[in-house]
C-alpha cells in the first residue's frame, strides 16, 4: 500500500508573544510538527508495517519546510521519504489553497491512501483533509479513531458523539485520523542518525501543475483577545441560592 | 567554539524528554523515592524504546554515542528528576563486555535488555579500602579443583539486592607486582555464603546500598573476569567518562532545582508581591545562574575535549569536583527560596538536595579528585 501522510509545519505556541497592541509576535518562535498530524504518521507507519508498501510524508508551505531539523524529525518516525512543496505563495496559506497544493503533490507522486490529522495545533480549522479528498475526487472520512486493513479496502471506526460508526472504504481514500487513534512513537537514535539520509524530494507549485496568481484570502489583522481584569468573586456554598447567584453573575457579563 | 546541539542531539534530547514525562510522572518518582524502590517504569519505557541500548558497542546491537552526547542526556534526565544511571550502567556495561569471556557478555547483555539495569553490582569498597581501595583484604583462593573460594566484606555496594552478579574485587594470589594484586571474579548473588544488609541512605533512594558478606563463597575458576591481576586497571576504559557523568547529572539536578525556584518566585506572594520582587530572592536566582553556567561551561568543554582525543585526566577531576559542590549549593538555595515547603518531601526540590549531596562522596570523593587533579596540575609546571 502507497501511503502518503500530510504535516504541517506550526509555530510552538507557548513561544507566541502578544504586542502591546495586541497582534501577535513570532520572533522568539521556534517552529515544530503539528501535534495531531504525528498521530496520522504513526497511523501510516502501523498499517505500513501491516500490509506492507511504503509510507511518504507531505508538507506544503514557505521556506519554513527546508527546516533541517524538522525534515529529520518527520523521517525518524518512519516514513521512507519526503515531499516538500515549497513556495513563498503558500505563505500563510488558507485551507484551501494548502488542500490545492496537497492535491497537486499527492497526484504526482501516486497513492492508494493519504493520511491527515484531525487539524492543526495552530488554526485547527479540520478543513484540509476533506477538501484534499474532494479535489481528487477520491472518498474522504474524517474523525478516523480505528483502522483495520482488510484485502483491498479499510475498515474504519469513526468516533461520533454517543456511537462508534463503522464503515468500509475502498481505496484510493483521504482518511483524517483523531488524536486518540494511537500513541505515537518516540525515535530513536538509530532512527534519528538514519533520518539525515534519507531523499527528499522538493518542488515548488509550478511542479505540480500549480500556475500563479492563486486565489487567496488575504488576512487583514489578526489579534489577542483584549485582557480583561479577573473580578475574583467568590460564591462559598452549593445551595439552589449560591448557584442562581452564580447563574446571574454569568447572565449579566454575557450581556 | 560552538555550543549549539547538533539537530540529532536535540531530536535524542526531546524524545528522551518525551519517555520520561509519558511513563514517569512525577507522582512516581515520589513515590519510590519513599519506599526505595525502583524506578521500574522507566526500566521499562528505555528497554522498549531501545534507549537502553545508548552506549552500548554496536556490536552486541547497541548505539554508540559520543561523549557530549551522553553528558547531554545524563542532565536531562537529572534534571527530570529520573538520575543518570542509564548512563552509568551503559558505562560499565561497556567496560565489562571490554574485558569479559563471552559467556560472562551474554549474561550481561540478557539482564541489561530484559530489566534495564546492570547484571552485576560493582563489588569495589570495603570497610577498610573507601578512598585507598589498595587496602582491599577480600580473597579468591583456587583450590586446586577448578573453583575459587572467596571471603571478604564489600560495603556501600550499589544495587547489591537486585543485581544477580556482584563483580567482586578481590586479592590474587602471588601477583606479578604491586599493580597487578587485584583479580575481579563475577560472583552470582545467590550462591551459598553471600548475605547482605541493607544502609538506608540520605537521598538517590531509587538505588539501594548494601553491604555484602561474602564466607568461603565457592565459584568456577571461569568466573574470573579478563585477566587475572588486571582488576582495576580493567576498569580504566570510561572512568574518566563516569566522574564527567556524575558532573553532568549534578548540573542536571542544579537546573531542576532552580527550573523550579524561579518559577516558585514568580507566584509565591509575601507582603502583597511575588517574591521574585525582592531583590535578596533575586541575588539568590542570579547565583544559581551564574553557577549553572559554569557547570554547564565545564562540562561541555570536558565531552568536548574527550571527543576530541584531549586529555581529560585533570578536567574530569575539576568538573566532577567543582559540579558536584556548585550543584548542591543551588539545590540549598533553591530549597531556602522555597522556604518551609522546601524541606518536606511534599517538593522534589529537597529530593534534588539530599540526591545532589551524594556526588560529592561518589564516584571518587572531591577529595580525591584534589588529590588526582592537584598533583598532576602540579606536574605540569616541573
Amino acid at each position: 500500500m502507497k501511503v502518503i501522510v500530510c504535516y504541517k509545519v506550526v509555530p510552538e505556541e507557548l513561544k507566541i508573544e502578544v504586542n502591546p497592541d495586541r497582534s501577535l509576535s513570532f520572533k522568539n518562535v521556534e517552529w515544530k510538527l503539528s501535534q495531531y498530524d504525528l498521530n496520522a504518521v504513526e497511523a501510516a507507519m502501523q498499517l505500513v508495517e501491516a500490509v506492507g508498501g511504503k509510507a511518504s510524508a507531505l508538507t506544503v508551505g514557505d521556506q519554513k519546510v527546508e527546516n533541517s531539523k524538522l525534515k529529520k524529525s518527520i523521517l525518524a518516525r518512519g516514513p521512507e521519504d519526503l515531499y516538500l512543496v515549497k513556495d513563498e505563495q503558500l505563505k500563510e496559506a488558507d485551507t484551501n489553497l494548502t488542500a490545492a497544493a496537497l492535491a497537486g503533490a499527492v497526484m504526482k507522486i501516486g497513492f492508494d491512501l493519504v493520511l491527515c490529522g484531525e487539524g492543526s495545533s495552530d488554526l485547527y480549522a479540520q478543513q484540509v483533509g476533506i477538501q484534499l479528498g474532494e479535489l481528487l475526487k477520491v472518498p474522504v472520512i474524517n474523525a478516523v479513531s480505528k483502522i483495520t486493513p482488510d484485502g483491498d479496502r479499510l475498515i474504519i471506526e469513526r468516533s461520533l458523539e454517543d456511537e462508534i460508526e463503522i464503515l468500509e472504504v475502498s481505496l484510493p481514500a483521504v482518511l483524517s485520523v483523531t488524536a486518540d487513534i494511537n500513541v505515537t512513537r518516540l525515535p530513536g537514535m538509530k532512527e534519528i542518525l538514519a533520518a539525515g539520509k534519507k531523499p527528499v524530494i522538493e518542488w515548488d507549485l509550478n511542479k505540480i501543475g500549480m500556475g500563479h496568481d492563486l486565489p487567496k484570502v488575504e488576512t487583514i489583522s489578526t489579534l489577542a483577545p483584549e485582557q480583561v481584569e479577573r473580578n475574583k468573586i467568590l460564591i462559598e456554598g452549593d445551595s439552589e441560592l449560591q448557584i442562581a447567584e452564580l447563574v446571574e453573575y454569568i447572565r449579566r457579563e454575557l450581556k | 567554539m560552538d555550543f549549539r546541539k547538533t539537530e540529532e542531539q536535540e531530536l535524542l534530547l526531546e524524545s528522551i524528554q518525551e519517555l520520561v514525562e509519558r511513563n514517569v510522572p512525577e507522582s512516581y518518582i515520589k513515590e519510590c523515592d519513599e519506599k526505595c524502590l525502583p524506578l521500574t517504569k522507566l526500566q521499562e519505557a528505555l528497554i522498549e524504546s531501545g534507549f537502553i541500548m545508548i552506549g552500548i558497542p554496536e556490536e552486541y546491537g547497541g548505539t554508540p554515542v559520543d561523549v557530549t552526547t551522553m553528558v547531554l542526556i545524563g542532565e536531562l534526565m537529572s534534571s527530570l528528576g529520573v538520575g543518570h544511571s542509564m548512563l552509568s550502567n551503559a558505562l560499565q556495561v561497556d567496560d565489562a563486555l571490554s574485558f569479559c569471556s563471552p559467556e560472562q557478555q551474554k549474561v550481561v547483555m540478557h539482564y541489561l535488555l530484559t530489566t534495564g539495569i546492570n547484571a552485576f553490582c560493582l563489588g569495589i569498597t570495603e570497610p577498610q579500602a573507601g578512598s585507598d581501595n589498595g587496602a582491599i583484604a577480600t580473597t579468591a583462593v583456587r583450590r586446586g579443583d577448578g573453583k575459587v573460594v572467596i571471603n571478604g566484606h564489600k560495603c556501600f555496594i550499589t544495587n547489591a539486592d537486585r543485581a544477580p552478579y556482584i563483580m567482586c574485587v578481590a586479592r590474587t594470589e602471588n601477583p606479578i607486582d604491586e599493580r597487578h594484586k587485584f583479580s575481579m571474579w563475577l560472583v552470582p548473588m545467590n550462591s551459598p555464603g553471600i548475605k547482605i544488609r541493607h544502609m538506608h541512605k540520605v537521598g538517590i533512594r531509587m538505588s539501594t546500598l548494601c553491604e555484602v558478606y561474602l564466607e568461603d563463597v565457592v565459584v568456577d575458576e571461569t568466573a574470573l573476569m579478563g585477566k587475572d591481576g588486571y582488576g582495576f586497571i580493567q576498569l580504566m576504559k570510561n572512568f574518566e567518562v563516569e566522574r564527567l557523568i556524575i558532573a553532568a547529572s549534578s548540573l542536571g539536578m542544579a537546573e531542576g532545582a532552580y527550573n523550579d525556584a524561579v518559577a516558585y518566585a514568580n507566584q509565591r506572594v509575601q507582603f502583597g508581591k511575588p517574591i521574585g520582587s525582592y531583590q535578596l530572592i533575586q541575588e539568590k536566582i542570579v547565583r544559581m545562574a551564574i553557577k549553572i553556567e559554569n557547570m554547564k561551561n565545564i562540562v561541555y568543554k570536558t565531552a568536548w575535549e574527550k571527543d576530541n582525543n584531549i586529555d581529560i585526566s585533570i578536567s574530569s577531576a575539576l568538573a566532577k569536583l567543582y559540579c558536584s559542590e556548585a550543584a548542591f549549593e543551588v539545590c540549598d538555595e533553591a530549597m531556602q527560596l522555597f522556604g518551609g515547603i522546601g524541606y518536606t518531601s511534599e517538593h522534589r526540590v529537597s529530593r534534588f538536595w539530599r540526591d545532589s549531596r551524594m556526588h560529592r562522596i561518589g564516584g571518587g570523593t572531591n577529595e580525591i579528585m584534589i588529590h588526582v587533579a592537584g598533583r598532576a596540575i602540579l606536574k605540569k609546571f616541573k
